[in-house]
């Protein structure tokens, strides 16, 4: 059996990880905008005695790699060199993809085209000859649609057959004769550097360093040739040689497209027209705002039976557990710890569900990008870019996925300052916090509140971009510069495949992580042995008094100092861990009963503690996240800090105003 | 064939094309990529916030107006 690497290269949002997963039976995430895939996922089939292994790379516009994940591209096809390179070409874009299969095939790696969504182009009325095309470029192009597995079989064989087949022509474009001698030349004084000529294609590394791209001119500086090849370069304007090559690369594809491309009518097409609406002036905001809005709504409203319906499930649990198992400690163990734990967690299971679909669903159309755009304003007014926008939006369902979707920001003090304050962004691991908390305190108010607070949100996350800004970060923000992907309808799998697979991550951290903490926190709850379970004389009662006197000007007391402290590793456990400590899970009584009998908690107390738990130290994984983006600890302890000393600022402000509005204290 | 102007002063709805784009080295290298070169036809289509949008070909980007002013245009006769 032999091994064959394929590569999935292409524009951002093409499809290509709806073509992988298609291919390998992953489930990868995708979304209708550019810059989903930071990362090259990996994956392995066998078909017809070849071992292949097939690479997802991040999207890239060209080869000249500006931001961290189009360098992840083009530095795999160059350093480890695939068997074979396929392109995802979007059908309905030839024109720009075109211009990358120009680069690509100039480094002189076996190409495939894969002329991906196909039904979009052919329902568009425009038809493309595929034969003409693949002809005219001396690269096999195959018919595919990924989201409904065509044209799989055919990729496979034409990639299997590129790969084995010696490569017998250089497919790259010609550039202008003056361009080409001094290519010519340049590859002739390259030649002398063995090791560069056995690492690097010499044509491409010519080209490159005629442009005076950085990254080529790195390469050879180290070299013996690098004198002569300078000698070279100061003959010549790189500025002037890569718009010319830039100019012949387009002459190409413009020469080529007529001949293979019957364009149906364009006339208005859905997605201006939306956008004219969406994007308008006065409009935009307004509508971005509903649809957030509408969000937390239905993240209530329609979650509230399910989550009725799994309160009233546990309350029989631990009623029977009570009732049947023996020995006092194993029935407190099982009622307080792992029910009242774990129990109180998986409560709010429904409403993570349908957070998740909604915003699937806003990712999959595509509105998302056009987010960021109505946002851009407001971003550069706070000195970043509208991009910057997007990983704030991820960062709603998690903020793991937000700070990692930072990678498409170009500048790096920008990509910085995105990191930080993605952490402000409430994931949807506070959610049961709020929906506990406003659910107990608020009524029919609470949707409100929740909504509140997630607009509190972003506007700490904006304002300490501001302040980081002018502080420790300062500079211009980079140019803003997106693409506004064709609004799609998301289909219904897609969906829920993406609502599912995230769904189930908090269900699993529920088995774990959160098992585990309620576990920890059962255990000093009852120890020393006689100790009353869940008093002040318990082990957790000292830690917390311990504590008590850091959150005391907050209203907070030893209970909640614990469960925050608890909260550190993920902010569920805070639900848990109130969840243990009130014993919520021994009477079948819902936690928020046992919160209204609490003569320690208002509805003050309630709101500090929403916002101290949106506002701080972020969890552990995010700070995990924060080191490995920003690549230092210093970060990921200035974060910890910073947050840590807002949230408590906050939340003492909130606590002393709020009783003045909603009454009581 | 029109005066050149900068892209970023075109109304929504114009048509026009690339004449010269002023702007460093990576950023222009980056904008051929995305097929705003010299001779490629635009079209603006909303430019009444900060940034705009335009459409070159079949692909539509959002554009800062940093960008927009170093992108020099005339204007289809």
């Amino acid at each position: 059996m032999t091994g064959i690497r394929v590569a999935l290269a292409g524009n951002p949002n093409v499809g290509k990880t709806t073509l992988f997963n298609a291919l390998t039976g992953s489930r990868q995430h995708v979304g209708n905008w550019p810059g989903v895939t930071v990362e090259k996922k990996t994956g392995r089939i066998n078909r017809s005695g070849h071992a292949i292994e097939v690479i997802d790379l991040p999207g890239t516009y060209s080869l000249t790699a500006c931001s961290a994940d189009e360098v992840v591209a083009r530095d795999y096809i160059l350093e480890e060199r695939p068997d074979v390179v396929v392109q995802v070409v979007d059908a309905t874009n030839l024109e720009r993809n075109l211009y990358l299969t120009t680069q690509i095939a100039e480094l002189g790696v076996p190409v495939v085209i894969a002329l991906n969504m196909a039904d979009a182009a052919e329902a568009g009325g425009c038809a493309i000859d595929r034969e003409r095309l693949s002809a005219l470029l001396a690269i096999p192009v195959v018919r595919t649609v990924g989201i409904r597995g065509e044209g799989l079989d055919d990729l496979l064989d034409a990639a299997v057959r590129e790969a084995e087949t010696p490569p017998h022509h250089e497919h790259t474009v010609g550039y202008r004769n003056d361009v080409e001698a001094m290519i010519a030349s340049l590859v002739g004084v390259l030649e002398a550097d063995k090791d560069l000529a056995e690492r690097y294609p010499l044509r491409w590394l010519a080209a490159r360093l005629l442009e005076g791209d950085e990254n080529a001119l790195a390469k050879v500086r180290e070299s013996p040739v690098s004198p002569r090849v300078q000698a070279l370069l100061s003959t010549i304007d790189p500025d002037e040689c890569e718009a010319a090559m830039a100019d012949r690369r387009y002459d190409v594809i413009a020469a080529v497209l007529p001949q293979v491309r019957t364009a149906g009518a364009r006339g208005m097409n859905v997605s201006e027209m939306v956008d004219r609406v969406v994007t308008d002036r006065y409009l935009g905001i307004p509508i971005f705002l509903a649809l957030m809005w509408g969000t937390f709504e239905l993240t209530f409203a329609v979650a509230a039976p399910f989550v009725a319906l799994i309160e009233a499930g546990l309350a029989r649990l631990s009623a029977a557990v009570a009732g049947s198992i023996g020995p006092a400690w194993l029935a407190s163990l099982v009622g307080d710890g792992i029910i009242g734990g774990v129990g109180s967690v998986l409560v709010f299971v429904p409403n993570i569900f349908i957070l998740f679909l909604i915003l699937s669903f806003l990712e999959d159309t595509g509105y998302l990008a056009r987010a960021a755009f109505i946002m851009d304003r407001l971003m550069y007014a706070i000195g970043l870019p509208g991009k910057a926008f997007i990983p704030m939006l991820i960062g709603f369902g998690c903020n793991v996925p937000g700070i990692m979707a930072a990678r498409t920001i170009e500048g790096e003090r920008d990509r910085l300052i995105t990191i930080l304050v993605n952490p402000f962004i409430s994931c949807s691991a506070r959610l049961p916090v709020y929906i506990l908390f406003a659910g107990a305190f608020f009524g029919a108010a609470a949707g409100v509140v929740v909504f509140l607070l997630y607009v509190l949100g972003i506007a700490a996350a904006i304002g300490s971009a501001k302040l980081f800004r002018h502080t420790i970060l300062p500079g211009e923000s980079s140019p803003f510069i997106m693409e506004m992907p064709p609004y799609r309808l998301p289909t219904a799998g897609t969906s829920l495949l993406h609502t599912w697979s995230r769904g189930v991550m908090y269900v699993r951290k529920a088995g774990t992580i959160i098992l585990a903490g309620a576990l920890v926190l059962w255990c000093l709850a009852s120890f020393p042995f006689g100790v009353e379970y869940g008093s002040s004389a318990s082990l957790a009662g000292a830690l917390g008094h311990l504590l008590e006197p850091l959150v005391a000007p907050l209203g907070f007391d030893w209970k909640i100092a614990v469960a925050l402290l608890f909260g550190f590793v993920a902010k569920e456990v805070v639900v848990g861990s109130l969840g243990v400590l009130y014993g919520a899970g021994e009477e079948g009584d819902a936690l928020s009963t046992a919160f209204l009998a609490d003569p320690g908690l208002s509805a003050a107390t309630a709101l500090a503690l929403m916002v101290f738990v949106l506002l701080y130290t972020p969890c552990l994984a995010t700070i995990a996240t924060i080191r490995k983006e920003t690549g230092s600890w210093k970060w990921a302890g200035f974060s910890v800090a910073y947050g840590l000393v807002l949230a408590w600022l906050l939340a003492l402000i909130v606590g002393r105003i709020a009783p003045s509005f909603i009454g009581g204290a | 064939m029109g005066a050149v102007c900068p892209l970023a002063l075109l109304a929504a709805g114009t048509e026009a094309t690339i004449a010269d784009v002023r702007a460093g080295k990576g950023m222009r290298l980056r904008l051929a990529g995305l097929g705003l070169c010299p001779d490629a036809r635009v079209r603006v289509q909303c430019a009444d916030r900060g940034s705009l949008i335009v459409s070159v070909g079949d692909a539509r980007y959002a554009l800062s107006r940093g960008i927009a002013m170093k992108i020099l245009v005339k204007e289809a006769a």
